[in-house]
């Protein structure tokens, strides 16, 4: 790296058409200075032009020279570049799954422009590619792209509803505002209120972190818009809230609710309080955003980070790994995007773990639909192909325990 | 201990992606270079010729002071003009190196993170992302998507919108306007760098005139005058006057087919292009009459401009997202089951951003994810209904959705799902 910069500093500071410039100034300024002795005095026409030859010469040569100069730096960094991404090919792009449906890749990029909250680059995105529409190319994995382009084509043709979602989003953008900026709970809360079954009934907490905050908020002396008010004030407010608006928590939140009232006493000095965990809580704001995010992207069927983000940088992970197999395929012949499977093992950080992975212990393959995981009675979990060829029909014993079973017993499970 | 593993950064082999992201101003700076050099050579040559003329003038005693001063201030327009030419192309020479300088130090803080799970990761990742985007806009066509997108993200210097400009408008150019001008000014400007790629893009342009011509040639519709054309010369019609000019032009550019062609029955068959009318069924002619040519033209054109900047031939974002896609794919994805570790029914889990409407269709067609061991939760158990789950993770959302003690219900069906005796819940073993 430290050899492109130098390279690159000398290209700024030294090595660009500035040395031309300069030369050419020179000449300039040889040409000026003979016109003037010649308008001067007329009989030093003959003597004055002749004496510019070599000089002008000289100047003009090195403008050349000069740019010689500057093309020789320029090669040198070329070579310093090549240098440092000798041995890092680009991987082949013969086998693209993905050229055959662009407009499912623009699809992706519209709603990750409106989840990011870039309304307005998403509208002239989506206007462009309305007018536009992209050509789908074949691969190896879809020859003819253009048998599928009546449900490919969402964006093009208007299918996709970037109306709805860009309100969604706007909604979300407008509620995280509020909440990051200027701490105002009001909107978050409507929005989980008018939710509160859905969100009750998927196990989440969030309403009831987001008045457990507005308690918390009141009781340390802030209003509503979070400016500070009369402190003596704020635990009676607090516990008017409380009052009003903890009825409905009571019976679930019995004991999250008993502790908050129990901090009324406290009032005076809650910091030495064994309550102080829930009113001096710097990261609280951040980590309702957070739960706030997930659960509105859920209750959208998104995740809650951007699906072209941890792809893309999947991939980037994923890439060295992928080339070593394609180099080493190619040889065999094979291509990886057609197989079913990748080859060899990723591996990535625990923070791209989603769904969990059954591999069959005694198979050795991953479970899939047709062939689904399936468990003993003795509770051992194996795939059903080694279940029918472990069993063949009749009585046989668990190869991890010496439990025998029939194979109906063995039960499908999910993961 | 693995895990420690997998989120390390290894910076040199994580740059794969960026290669042209440091070559493109090279390219850029050296076409610049090339600029300065044919305005340098040719503006010297004429100097140098003005000059020795005047002293030859002057010395044979022929030219007055009036001849010397004009001579000499011709001279001096010239070399004026070369420099305010010349400070026009340094400003954008510098202007680019100032990119490169930019992007090197993007780079350069990669090396700076240990882990992948580095804040300071995911924020240069988004940045990547935001760059890689705005190139696959480009390359699309999507020109103002892609100038606001860079500017929004503040990465005007990571990326070449203003290279792509003229670019995208000649694609345009042929592939709605059906014309080659601004196509064949670009490969003008280009000339020996194509020659070096052995390109024969500007020889299928030249083809397209004269098919254009020859089009105009016979068409009997077409031309400007259809009553008058029976009677001329009783040639059904045709415009002699374009299909000469046609034949001048295929003699002019088309008799040599480039070195790197491989058709060689080209310009036979562009040449018994006359004998057919534009409408005409019979192949090849048919083909070479059709108007999809302008498209293929425009594909052409897009691929030449690629290769000479030493760009990938797909968007780096096809190249980053298939890999992506794959790594993070697994066989549950596209099953018909609900996935019980990964699904947006409740707030035990976050939603696999392969399951997620953006990628789900796309993901379709690469392969899963080889995984040699079982990923499971701790201390997974099983539901009557077959579901496993963490044991933790169980308690946890029955605890939050208030199930009664000694009963629990499954994530996935909610608070209005059936509910169990907790002994109806085993434990389950997973190797």
């Amino acid at each position: 790296m430290d050899a492109l910069k130098d390279e690159v500093e000398l290209l700024l500071k030294n090595d660009n058409l500035g040395r031309t410039i300069k030369d050419v100034r020179n000449t300039l300024d040889l040409l000026i200075n003979a016109r003037n002795k010649v308008a001067a005095d007329p009989q030093a026409a003959p003597m004055g032009l002749a004496k510019l030859q070599t000089p002008a010469k000289q100047t003009l040569d090195s403008v050349h020279e000069s740019l010689k100069k500057i093309n020789g730096r320029a090669n040198k960094y070329s070579k310093a570049l090549d240098k440092k991404f000798k041995d890092k090919p680009l991987p082949g792009t013969e086998n693209d799954a993905l050229s055959s449906h662009p407009s499912l890749i623009n699809r992706a990029i519209a709603m990750h422009l409106l989840r990011e909250g870039q309304f307005s680059v998403a509208s002239t995105f989506i206007e462009e590619a309305k007018a536009h529409p992209p050509h789908p190319e074949p691969t190896a994995g879809t020859p003819n792209p253009y048998l599928q382009e009546a449900h490919d084509n969402e964006v093009a043709n208007g299918a996709f509803d970037s109306k709805k979602l860009q309100e969604d989003f706007a909604e979300m953008y407008h509620i995280l505002h509020e909440l990051r900026e200027n701490r105002n709970l009001e909107p978050a809360i409507i929005w989980a209120r008018d939710r509160s079954d859905l969100l009750e009934s998927r196990g989440s907490n969030l309403e009831f972190e987001l008045c457990r905050l507005h308690f918390v908020c009141l009781f340390v002396g802030q209003d509503e818009y979070g400016y500070p008010t009369d402190s003596t004030e704020g635990p009676m407010r607090a516990w008017e809230y409380a009052r009003r608006e903890f009825v409905p928590f009571s019976r679930r939140y019995a004991r999250e609710v008993q502790q908050l009232m129990g901090a009324l006493a406290y009032y005076e000095n809650v910091a030495d309080s064994p309550y102080r965990m829930y009113f001096f809580n710097d990261s609280a704001w951040e980590e309702v955003a957070t739960s706030f995010t997930r659960e509105f992207c859920s209750l959208l069927g998104l995740s809650a980070d951007s699906p072209l983000y941890i792809a893309v940088t999947a991939g980037a992970i994923a890439l060295p790994a992928l080339l070593k197999m394609q180099n080493l395929m190619s040889l065999t012949r094979a291509e990886w995007t057609t197989q079913h499977e990748l080859a060899v093992e990723i591996p990535l950080p625990p923070s791209f773990h989603f769904h969990s992975i059954f591999v069959c212990p005694v198979a050795k393959e991953q479970c899939t639909d047709q062939n689904p995981p399936m468990m003993m009675p003795c509770g051992h979990v194996v795939c059903k192909e080694t279940l029918d060829k472990l069993s063949k029909g009749s009585k046989f014993k668990c190869p991890y325990c010496p439990g025998e079973s029939l194979p109906k017993e063995a039960k499908k499970v999910f993961l | 201990m693995a895990n420690l593993a997998s989120a390390k950064l290894d910076a040199e082999s994580h740059l794969l992606l960026d290669q042209t992201l440091l070559q493109m101003p090279l390219q850029l700076a050296r076409r610049n270079l090339k600029t300065a050099q044919r305005y340098v050579e040719r503006d010297i040559a004429s100097v140098t010729k003005d000059l020795k003329a005047a002293v030859a003038a002057a010395t044979k005693g022929s030219a007055t002071q009036a001849d010397a001063l004009k001579a000499l201030d011709k001279m001096i327009a010239t070399m004026k003009g070369l420099e305010k030419k010349l400070v026009t192309l340094q400003e954008e020479e510098m202007k680019i190196h100032r990119s490169s300088k930019a992007r090197i130090e993007h780079l350069e803080e990669l090396y700076g993170m240990q882990s992948l799970m580095d804040v300071k990761y995911d924020g240069w990742s988004r940045t990547r992302l935001s760059r890689l985007l705005v190139d696959y806009l480009l390359r699309s066509g999507y020109a103002e998507s892609a100038a606001l997108l860079a500017k929004e993200k503040g990465i005007e210097e990571l990326v070449d919108v203003d290279a792509f400009e003229l670019c995208v408008k000649i694609e345009k150019s042929l592939r709605e306007g059906h014309k080659v001008q601004e196509a064949l000014n670009w490969c003008q400007d280009n000339k020996t760098a194509l020659k070096k790629i052995d390109s024969d893009l500007e020889y299928q342009l030249r083809l397209q005139q004269f098919i254009e011509l020859v089009r105009a040639g016979t068409s009997k519709d077409g031309g400007d005058d259809v009553v008058h054309d029976a009677d001329e010369d009783g040639d059904q019609g045709y415009d002699t006057a374009k299909l000469l000019q046609a034949r001048e032009h295929a003699k002019k550019y088309l008799l040599t087919p480039p070195a790197g062609s491989t058709d060689i029955g080209l310009v036979g068959r562009a040449a018994g292009l006359m004998a057919f009318d534009s409408d005409t069924e019979v192949e090849p002619y048919k083909t070479l009459y059709s108007q999809s040519r302008w498209s293929d033209l425009a594909a052409l054109f897009l691929h030449t401009h690629n290769s000479l900047y030493s760009l990938p031939g797909r968007p780096l974002l096809h190249i980053a997202l298939s890999a992506g896609l794959s790594a993070l794919k697994t066989p549950a994805c596209h099953s018909i089951y609900t996935s019980v570790s990964s699904n947006s029914a409740s707030s035990t889990t976050t939603v696999c951003p392969i399951c997620s409407t953006e990628l789900n269709e796309l993901a379709v067609n690469v392969p899963y994810a080889h995984h040699s061991k079982s990923i499971v939760e701790n201390d997974p158990v099983v539901l009557p209904n077959g579901r496993i789950y963490g044991r933790e993770r169980l308690k946890k959302f029955n605890e939050k959705v208030g199930t009664e003690k000694g009963w629990v219900r499954d994530p996935i069906a909610g608070v209005s799902g059936k509910r169990w005796r907790e002994e109806e819940v085993r434990k389950v073993f997973i190797s």
